[in-house]
């Protein structure tokens, strides 16, 4: 199917963001998994280095789903997005979190070792991924023009 | 009596002040989605151990018993931003064919764990010596189908206009 006739679809939109919700639910979720665990909650009888062993595929499935769904919808209607405050917030806050999740936190995780370091990094993890959706919905919410 | 109900609900002063408040609704629903994503990867890894596709060097009692809480807290921190966000306009959503759907599946849920929570999630340290069970997979497969309609059905109710006349807000 031509992607124009796909995007003209009414159904198009709403099929793009439940592929979006899965995709950064299984990516943010699998992550915390991690992050919690820093802290001392949830898996706790596996080191934090079992647990991203085990989850760094669903993240990065979720992942690659919700940016490209997040594509999609974009190009749906790029002018609803490209100065709307609130994208411009939550994509630069997406490449802050997937820079950090893929350097710092992925150290940290490796290293095995709990320490305060580490839980500053769990919750600055946790605190930039939510930053994230809430910037996605805000998008639509925000005054026009401001 | 539904109906009643949910009118009734919709002007409790909690949500009569939430629905004054300009951001009130993207809060609620943003901290509905990220309290679905928490609980949401904690059923689907549970789902993959219990397949037998991730975490196969750790046990599938380790995994299902220490998750079994954390689970239960994702499940009320979400379902909690998902009452608040409800009671913003419930008399709508008890129109809503997408939420109609939603409470179906929740339903179909109560009944998953009423027939697998016995045998597989109060018993997982017993299952650990045996070779994963065409039920456990059954469980895991079904469970993941009901939470994915969930996410579904929850995007769509936004897509059902209200009808006209559905407004008895205080």
């Amino acid at each position: 199917m031509p992607l124009e006739s796909l995007l003209d679809s009414e159904l198009a939109f709403p099929v793009f963001e439940c592929f979006h919700i899965a995709g950064f639910a299984l990516a943010i979720g699998t992550v915390a998994l991690a992050d919690f665990r820093l802290l001392g909650f949830g898996l706790r009888k596996q080191t934090p280095s079992e647990i991203t062993n085990n989850t760094w595929v669903v993240t990065l499935i979720g992942l690659l789903t919700a940016i490209f769904s997040g594509m999609l919808m974009y190009i749906t209607d790029p002018d609803k997005y490209y100065l709307n405050w609130s994208f411009l917030i939550k994509v630069a806050c997406l490449i802050l979190a997937i820079v950090f999740h893929y350097t710092v936190h992925r150290k940290v995780v490796h290293s095995d070792t709990i320490t305060g370091g580490g839980k500053v990094v769990a919750v600055l993890s946790m605190a930039l991924w939510a930053s994230v959706v809430f910037g996605g919905i805000f998008i639509a919410f925000i005054m026009p023009g401001l | 009596m539904l109906l009643s109900f949910t009118i009734w609900f919709q002007n409790i002063p909690l949500f009569i002040w939430l629905r004054d408040q300009v951001y009130g609704y993207p809060i609620a629903l943003a901290a509905h989605l990220v309290f679905i994503s928490l609980f949401a990867a904690m059923i689907v890894m549970t789902d993959l151990r219990m397949l037998g596709v991730a975490f196969r060097g750790q046990s599938l009692s380790d995994i299902i018993d220490q998750l079994r809480v954390p689970k239960r807290i994702g499940f009320i921190l979400a379902a909690t931003c998902g009452v608040l966000v409800f009671g913003l306009k419930s008399e709508e959503y008890y129109y809503n064919f997408s939420f109609r759907i939603k409470v179906a599946l929740f339903i179909l849920v109560g009944l998953h764990a009423l027939v697998f929570r016995g045998p597989i999630y109060n018993r997982a340290a017993e299952l650990d010596n045996q070779p994963l069970s065409g039920k456990i997979k059954v469980a895991a497969v079904i469970s993941m189908l009901l939470w994915t309609g969930i996410i579904i059905a929850g995007r769509g109710i936004g897509y059902i206009p209200a009808p006209l006349f559905s407004h008895h807000f205080e």
